[in-house]
């Protein structure tokens, strides 16, 4: 038989048939390392577990449209590739649009967006009825529910108009119910500006002159002058000076400029052959969070995209659950994607979001720390009971000729045979403790790090050789001798 | 030949003197015992000759070398490898049964050796008892154990404390019969004990009191 071998079996003979004592020992190391792999454990998860409890309160990363570049729903999805999908709690796209009540003559923002998302971004949104799920429904903001006096179930109808920009060099069509602007040069270059609106036929319906870069008791007339100005109503574009209406007298260039700015407007339209759209919607829900969200209107993106007829984004809101370097690695990877996109980290979340982590994480290292030492304690207790209690063998041992080596590696062996015993349970019997603390404080499971047994056990057996220290220092000093007096 | 012998051995502890200049010499092969009073100096004499202890002044010769200047390093080996010790309370490791008690002295000397472990028990006539533990044997059984456990090294001495002092006539007598065959093989035997029949059996007797060689007996009826 090999010196190993017989060094295995007077330990393992020593802690199976000394039991009683041997398993307070044990107990005390399963118990610490239980604690120890349990909080470790926690430790790991708790940023994952502590993450989804702060993506309750709202989106950490907001993704704009570069300058000169635009947000779709295209390039919002290379943006997202950057982020690793079990990292992404939720992406909500939102288009702000006014648009007109019909029957309020009113106009109220409008968010198209996606409302599987929008409960995935803003958890802390409640809703009182249902969020949308069919196309045309939408939900009401609470500010608009109670100036209008709308209920769940409520159909209103929404109407989209396009708006005109001016542009030169633009052609002669024209487009009804548009709202118009243009502008001319007027007396001395000086710039006259009109606002108008056309009627179902195309004709004038209202209009507006601001005049003010032009003499004032001369040119000027031309904004005030209500003979002039109601001539344009009822005549269509393009209007003539002399045959449709008269200039306003000692202000003939003035007058001119109003007519050419006029037939320039009516010019914008081109391109955009857009007419104003609209559709019933019913209100499934009414919005309430207290905050802004309560005066806007929320529809799908793909109601407001039938209206608007582009597929437009104006910001898209993210919920990411990572801390907050990896948000700012995610956020530059954006940036310097092609998508044109950029993205930027609402500081008030994770900033907090890693401060109370930062202190969470701090407490478990604590208590940790004071779990193995108090575990050493014990376990060097309980050795050092061991020693006095075997005395007698260990002179015995001496007095048979063992060196102080033998004896040292003799109550090591022990001491770290049970802390790998004690590892082993208490690594197992850790993740079990890891997985009652998650379900019943994060409300969710954790799922189990191999590698976290093998340290465990390592650990275990560290803590029982460190704690065995002092007790063996005992022991070796020993007197062989104390065999031979008859005690 | 002497294998022990001691010198002008002295050993005080403060104002007592627990061995006064003692001179003696055990020859190879020789059975000598040690008597006297409880606190003659028996115990010190037994821890010096048994590499425990060291005197306060004079030569300690084992086997030809001066043990009284080692070091305890140095003196854990020459116990190991020279001399077999059997106690009066026979002091086996509780948890190991009898014959890993006997492998526990093979261990910190060479090699453990189970074969050779149980021929040396049946020795002493307990191989049938070998997976046994200590709890499990009587005191007789135990101390035949720890001869068995004394002489597997093959010491040139066993130095044996009041051997038979917890044991009944029988099995004094076991006892008594293993160390005549160990005599009649030529090992060199050194027996402290205060029972005069005990001495009897050894071929010398010697007396201590009040730390001195008192007087040298030597057994006329020896070996009859």
């Amino acid at each position: 038989m090999s010196k190993r071998k017989m060094f295995l079996r007077m330990i393992t003979a020593s802690l199976l048939r000394r039991r009683s004592r041997m398993l307070i020992a044990l107990l005390s190391i399963a118990i610490g390392a239980t604690i120890l792999s349990g909080l470790v454990t926690i430790y790991y998860d708790v940023p994952r577990q502590m993450g989804a409890q702060f993506r309750s309160y709202g989106a950490n990363m907001i993704l704009l449209a570069k300058e000169g570049e635009s947000l779709t729903t295209d390039t919002l999805q290379d943006a997202l590739s950057v982020i690793p999908e079990d990292q992404l709690v939720g992406a909500t796209p939102y288009r702000y649009v006014r648009l007109d009540m019909t029957s309020r003559q009113q106009s109220f923002t409008t968010a198209g967006t996606d409302f599987a998302e929008v409960q995935k971004t803003s958890p802390y949104f409640s809703v009182e009825g249902e969020y949308p799920q069919a196309a045309e429904e939408i939900l009401l903001g609470k500010e608009i529910a109670d100036t209008i006096g709308a209920k769940v179930g409520s159909y209103i109808q929404l109407t989209w108009r396009p708006v005109v920009t001016v542009h030169e060099n633009a052609s002669d069509d024209w487009v009804p119910n548009a709202k118009l602007s243009g502008s001319a040069e007027g007396f001395n270059a000086g710039i006259v500006v009109v606002e108008a609106t056309l009627d179902d036929e195309g004709k004038i319906a209202t209009l507006e002159i601001d005049a003010s870069s032009q003499t004032p008791e001369i040119g000027g007339q031309v904004e005030t002058d209500r003979n002039f100005i109601s001539r344009f109503i009822g005549q269509s574009l393009p209007v003539s000076l002399g045959e449709d209406v008269d200039a306003v007298s000692g202000a003939t260039i003035s007058s001119q400029a109003v007519v050419d700015a006029l037939n320039n407007a009516r010019s914008t339209a081109k391109g955009s052959a857009a007419a104003e759209r609209s559709g019933y919607f019913n209100v499934t829900g009414i919005l309430v969070t207290g905050g802004e969200e309560e005066s806007y209107i929320y529809m799908n993106l793909k109601d407001l995209e039938g209206l608007t007829n582009d597929n437009l984004l104006d910001v898209a809101e993210l919920s990411v659950s990572a801390n907050a370097e990896q948000l700012e690695e995610y956020a530059k990877a954006i940036d310097g994607s092609d998508a044109g996109i950029t993205a930027r980290l609402v500081k008030r979340v994770t900033r907090s979001e890693t401060a109370v982590l930062g202190k969470l994480q701090a407490l478990v290292f604590l208590v940790t720390v004071v779990v193995l030492l108090l575990t050493m304690i014990c376990v060097s207790t309980t050795m050092m009971a061991v020693v006095s209690e075997r005395r007698r063998e260990i002179g015995l041992r001496k007095a048979l000729g063992a060196p102080d080596s033998s004896i040292r590696a003799e109550f090591l062996g022990e001491g770290m045979f049970l802390g790998g015993l004690g590892g082993l349970l208490g690594g197992l019997l850790g993740f079990v403790f890891a997985q009652v603390v998650s379900v019943n404080v994060f409300g969710s499971s954790i799922t189990f790090q191999p590698l976290l047994l093998p340290i465990t056990l390592l650990v275990s057996m560290l803590i029982a050789a460190v704690s065995c220290l002092l007790p063996i220092k005992r022991a070796v000093a020993i007197d062989p001798a104390l065999v031979l007096k008859g005690e | 030949m002497s294998l022990l012998e001691l010198k002008g051995v002295s050993k005080i502890y403060g104002d007592l003197k627990a061995l006064d200049n003692v001179n003696i010499h055990v020859d190879k092969g020789e059975w000598v015992a040690i008597m006297g009073p409880s606190g003659s100096g028996k115990s010190t004499m037994m821890n010096i000759i048994g590499c425990m202890d060291k005197p306060s002044t004079g030569e300690v010769l084992l086997d030809g070398v001066d043990i009284s200047k080692e070091s305890s390093k140095a003196l854990t080996d020459i116990r190991r490898d020279k001399i077999g010790l059997v106690f009066q309370q026979f002091h086996m490791v509780n948890y190991l049964t009898a014959v890993e008690n006997v492998m526990v002295s093979q261990y910190y000397h060479s090699m453990p050796d189970e074969e050779e472990a149980l021929e040396a028990l049946g020795r002493v006539g307990l191989r049938e008892r070998a997976k046994h533990l200590p709890s499990q044997l009587s005191g007789g059984e135990q101390q035949r154990v720890c001869v068995a456990r004394a002489l597997i090294n093959h010491p040139e001495l066993i130095l044996a404390d009041e051997p038979t002092g917890n044991l009944d006539e029988a099995n004094e007598n076991i006892v008594l019969d293993l160390f005549r065959q160990l005599h009649d093989e030529g090992t060199t035997l050194i027996v402290v004990t205060h029972d005069p029949e005990v001495a009897e059996a050894a071929q010398r007797t010697i007396v201590l009191e009040h730390g001195r060689v008192a007087r040298e007996v030597i057994n006329e009826n020896f070996g009859k």
